[in-house]
C-alpha cells in the first residue's frame, strides 16, 4: 500500500502526453500565426496581383477594334489612372477619328512579364512586358510586331492600374511615355 | 492476495461507475448505440471495462482511484484537443506557405533577386558580345555561362555573326537595358531581358546599327554561378 506516495504511472503518462500536446499546439499555433502574418507571403501575393494587373492593362491598351471603339476605349480608360488616364481622355476624340478612318483591328498577346519594382507602402510598382501586337488593316495582311513595354502601376481603390506606359528605348533614344497601341 | 485485490478492484469499479449506469430505468436514451433489447446488467458490464485497465496496474488505492481516473480522462481529452489543434494549425501554416506565389521568391528575397539579375545580365552581355578581333573571349564566356539546351540555341543564334564577323570586321555589343526577375524557385530562375544590340562593321564601310532585342532566360544556379540554361525568344 505504498502506492499513494509514488506517482501513478498512468497519471505520469497522461501528464506527459498532455504537456507534449500542449507544446505541439503552441508550436503549431505559432507557425500558423507566423504564416498568416508573414510579410514576405503578403508581398509575394501583391507581386502576383501587380503582375496580373500590369499584363492585363498592357494587353487592354493594345487591343482595339474600330467596329467597337467606344467599348475598347472605355476599357483603356478603366485600365489606367493618373496622368496616363488624363492623356487618354484628352486625346480620345482625335484618336477615335484616326482609328475609324484607318479601320484597324489591333490584338495583343503578352509573351512574358515581370515586376521589376514594388513599393507596397507607396502603392507604386514597375513592370516590364514583352508583347506581340497584331494589326489588321483593311485590304492588307495582318502585321505582327513585337513590343518591349515598360509600365508603372499605381494602387487605386479599384486595384492596381497603369499610370505610365511606354516603349523601352532603343539605342540612344530618349525615354518616351506615350500611350502605345493601335499602330 | 489475488482474491482481496479482486474484491477491492471490484469495489472501486462500482464506486467509479456513474450512478446512472447502475440503475438505468426504462429504455436507454437515444444517442447511445445500445440495442433496444439489451439488459441493463450487460450494459453495466461493458461500461466497466475501460476502468479495469488502470486498476490492474495500480491496485489498492481505494476511493482515490476515481479522482485519478477523472484527472487522467481530463488529461486525455486535453491531449486530444491540443493535438488536434496542433495538427490543424500546422496544416494551415503549410497551406499558407506553399502557394505558388510564396514559393516564387522574386523580389521577396531581395538579395537573391539582385544576385540573379546581376549575374544573368552580366552573362547575357558577355556571351552576346562578339569582337572579330577577340573571339576567344566570347567563346570562354559561352563555355562558362551556358548549360543544357542553351548551348545549342546559342550556337544557332550566333552562327550568322561568326560567319560574317571576319569579313565585315564586325563588333557586336549587347547591353541589357532592362531586366526583370519573373521567378526564383530555389536554384532555378527566369529573367525577362530587354537589350540593345550595337552592330558595328568597318568593312566594306563603317556602319553602326542598333537593334532591340527581347527574350527570356531560364537560369540555373550551378557551382555558385547563375548559368543560362534556356533562351526563350518567344518562338520568333
Amino acid at each position: 500500500m505504498a502506492g499513494t506516495k509514488t506517482w501513478n504511472p498512468l497519471l505520469v503518462a497522461a501528464v506527459a502526453l498532455a504537456v507534449l500536446a500542449a507544446a505541439a499546439a503552441g508550436w503549431g499555433g505559432w507557425a500558423w500565426y507566423g504564416a498568416a502574418h508573414d510579410d514576405s507571403a503578403g508581398y509575394a501575393q501583391t507581386r502576383e496581383q501587380v503582375l496580373a494587373a500590369g499584363q492585363q492593362g498592357v494587353q487592354n491598351m493594345n487591343t482595339l477594334d474600330h467596329k467597337n471603339l467606344t467599348q475598347g476605349l472605355d476599357t483603356w480608360q478603366n485600365s489606367t489612372t493618373g496622368d496616363l488616364r488624363t492623356q487618354l481622355v484628352q486625346g480620345r476624340a482625335e484618336f477615335e477619328k484616326q482609328v475609324r478612318q484607318a479601320q484597324t483591328v489591333t490584338t495583343a498577346k503578352v509573351l512574358s512579364g515581370s515586376v521589376t519594382e514594388l513599393d507596397v507602402r507607396a502603392g507604386k510598382a514597375s513592370v516590364m512586358v514583352a508583347l506581340r501586337i497584331t494589326v489588321t488593316a483593311p485590304k492588307s495582311q495582318p502585321s505582327a510586331k513585337e513590343s518591349r513595354l515598360l509600365g508603372e502601376l499605381t494602387r487605386t481603390p479599384d486595384g492596381w492600374k497603369l499610370s505610365a506606359l511606354g516603349q523601352a528605348p532603343v539605342g540612344e533614344t530618349a525615354p518616351t511615355s506615350q500611350p502605345s497601341a493601335a499602330g | 492476495m489475488s482474491t482481496t485485490r479482486h474484491l477491492i478492484n471490484r469495489q472501486r469499479r462500482l464506486a467509479a461507475a456513474p450512478p446512472a449506469n447502475r440503475t438505468r430505468p426504462g429504455p436507454p436514451p437515444a444517442p447511445e448505440q445500445d440495442k433496444p433489447g439489451q439488459k441493463p446488467e450487460q450494459k453495466q458490464k461493458r461500461d466497466r471495462k475501460p476502468a479495469q485497465k488502470p486498476s490492474v496496474k495500480k491496485p489498492g488505492r481505494g476511493r482515490g482511484g476515481s479522482v485519478l481516473h477523472r484527472v487522467v480522462a481530463a488529461l486525455g481529452l486535453l491531449t486530444v484537443l491540443l493535438g488536434g489543434f496542433a495538427g490543424w494549425a500546422a496544416m494551415e501554416a503549410a497551406t499558407l506557405h506553399d502557394t505558388a506565389a510564396t514559393r516564387n521568391t522574386a523580389l521577396t528575397d531581395t538579395a537573391r533577386t539582385s544576385e540573379v539579375k546581376g549575374m544573368v545580365t552580366q552573362a547575357v552581355n558577355s556571351v552576346f558580345s562578339y569582337n572579330y578581333a577577340d573571339t576567344a573571349r566570347t567563346d570562354q564566356a559561352a563555355k562558362k555561362l551556358l548549360t543544357g539546351k542553351a548551348v545549342q540555341q546559342y550556337a544557332d543564334m550566333l552562327a550568322q555573326v561568326r560567319k560574317q564577323a571576319p569579313v565585315q570586321k564586325l563588333v557586336l555589343t549587347t547591353t541589357v537595358t532592362d531586366s526583370g526577375v519573373e521567378l526564383i524557385d530555389g536554384d532555378r530562375a527566369r529573367v525577362l531581358i530587354f537589350a540593345d544590340q550595337r552592330n558595328t562593321r568597318t568593312a566594306p564601310k563603317e556602319e553602326t546599327t542598333y537593334a532591340a532585342a527581347m527574350f527570356a532566360v531560364d537560369a540555373v544556379h550551378q557551382d555558385g554561378v547563375w548559368k543560362i540554361g534556356n533562351i526563350d525568344t518567344f518562338n520568333r
